[in-house]
């Protein structure tokens, strides 16, 4: 039984290495989450804002709120609201994106907006890409004017090269979230 | 010299791209464009040197047999870390490179540099290799990139450099990046022998 000795103290000797190793990388790392969340945070509070200002341009203000777990914004000029800036997931090539679109009181599209996204570099990437020279994203300049709800890949929005799953993945969601959004408010 | 050797390697000799041919998943992945190259690079060698310096340190108390889990523990925990530096403060850097980013802990480059260099070499030898190794990374990452952006989206650094061109789509996609790849080696390697030949 003398080696079953042996092993077990190495075994334990092993873990007891393996395991002060993680605890120090715990230690560093809820350092560094702790020290990065607000800055994370406020970059993507930066973000939405940004997005907010340029699909409603005549809006003062934003007054964040929620309806059946669909977060938007009143788009507020004094004290009227000139429409709604809805936040949308959709379900991409590469994972969920979130979307943010500014529509008027009867769901014409504003302004589309992507906050976030995973899709392919180069390809589906584009649909939130600004072309050199231009100033917004050509792909989301296509809803301006649009109802929301009629938006739909090969009727009248055009896919990007290459990246058919991506564009059809911001017009289903964009289309179906304000659908819903819009059934909701009625009510 | 020798010491300074340690760093000049990983720039040509043992390139981990060209020569060693290592990490050549995120290298197709992110090669799209410049910007993504420099921004790949810089996180990768990050990761090299600080993984570096902590499993050269670690390397008297770390047993052979659990070294994989501790090297990866290290490697991870600092590509967590510039993963959420990148967010805070390159939001849009960290946005095109995406998943790529996370992806570090297992490119081939950094553990292989662990379990090669820095398991066994003392500290200032492992640091001066991991910044060649990270260094020569990043250039290649940038040569690949500069040539599929440059043919396949017609821009360098976003910037339109000609219009009166057409760049064909396949440069940008998978394919284009082998061929890139594949070509650049097959050139570095007809240099590499010709010179041997002359040493002969």
């Amino acid at each position: 039984m003398v080696w079953l000795e042996e092993e077990m103290k190495e075994l334990i000797k092993f873990g007891l290495i393996l395991g002060i190793i993680c605890l120090v990388a715990t230690l560093v790392l809820a350092v560094t989450y702790e020290v990065t969340k607000p800055k994370i945070e406020a970059q993507s509070k930066r973000g939405e804002n940004a997005a907010l200002k340029e699909i409603m341009p005549d809006a003062a203000s934003f007054n964040e709120k929620e309806i059946g777990g669909i977060k938007y914004f009143e788009a507020l000029k004094g004290k009227t609201i000139i429409g709604y800036c809805v936040t949308v997931v959709g379900e991409g090539y590469g994972g969920y994106m979130h979307l943010i679109v500014g529509i008027d009181q009867v769901g014409v599209i504003k302004g589309v907006r992507v906050l976030d996204h995973q899709e392919t570099p180069g390809l589906g990437s584009q649909i939130s890409e600004v072309k050199p020279g231009e100033k917004d994203p050509g792909f989301l300049r296509q809803f301006i004017g649009k109802s929301a709800r009629t938006v739909e890949v090969g009727k009248n929005i055009d896919t990007i090269t290459g990246a058919t799953i991506s564009s059809k993945a911001v017009t289903s969601a964009v289309n179906k979230t304000v659908n819903e959004f819009l059934a909701k408010m009625k009510r | 010299m020798k010491t300074l050797g340690e760093f000049i390697k990983g720039l040509w000799r043992e390139n981990p791209t060209f020569r060693l041919v290592l990490g050549l998943c995120p290298t197709l992945a992110v090669s799209t464009s410049v910007v993504n190259g420099i921004g790949m690079g810089i996180a990768a060698t990050f990761v090299l040197v600080g993984s570096s310096i902590f499993v050269s340190l670690t390397r008297g108390i770390v047993p052979e047999k659990v070294r994989i889990p501790c090297f990866i523990v290290i490697i991870a925990t600092f590509v967590t870390i510039i993963d959420l530096l990148m967010k805070a403060y390159a939001p849009v850097l960290s946005r095109s490179l995406g998943m790529f980013v996370p992806l570090i802990v297992v490119n081939c480059i950094v553990l292989g540099r662990a379990e090669a260099f820095s398991s066994k070499e003392p500290l200032a030898r492992s640091i001066l290799d991991a910044l060649g190794m990270g260094i020569g990374f990043t250039w290649a990452l940038v040569l690949i990139s500069a040539i599929r952006e440059v043919l396949g989206n017609g821009t360098f650094l976003g910037k339109i450099l000609t219009a009166n061109f057409e760049p064909p789509l396949f440069m940008i996609l998978a394919p284009g990046a082998l061929l890139t790849i594949g070509l650049l080696i097959g050139i570095m390697n007809y240099f590499v022998m010709k010179s041997k030949a002359r040493v002969k």
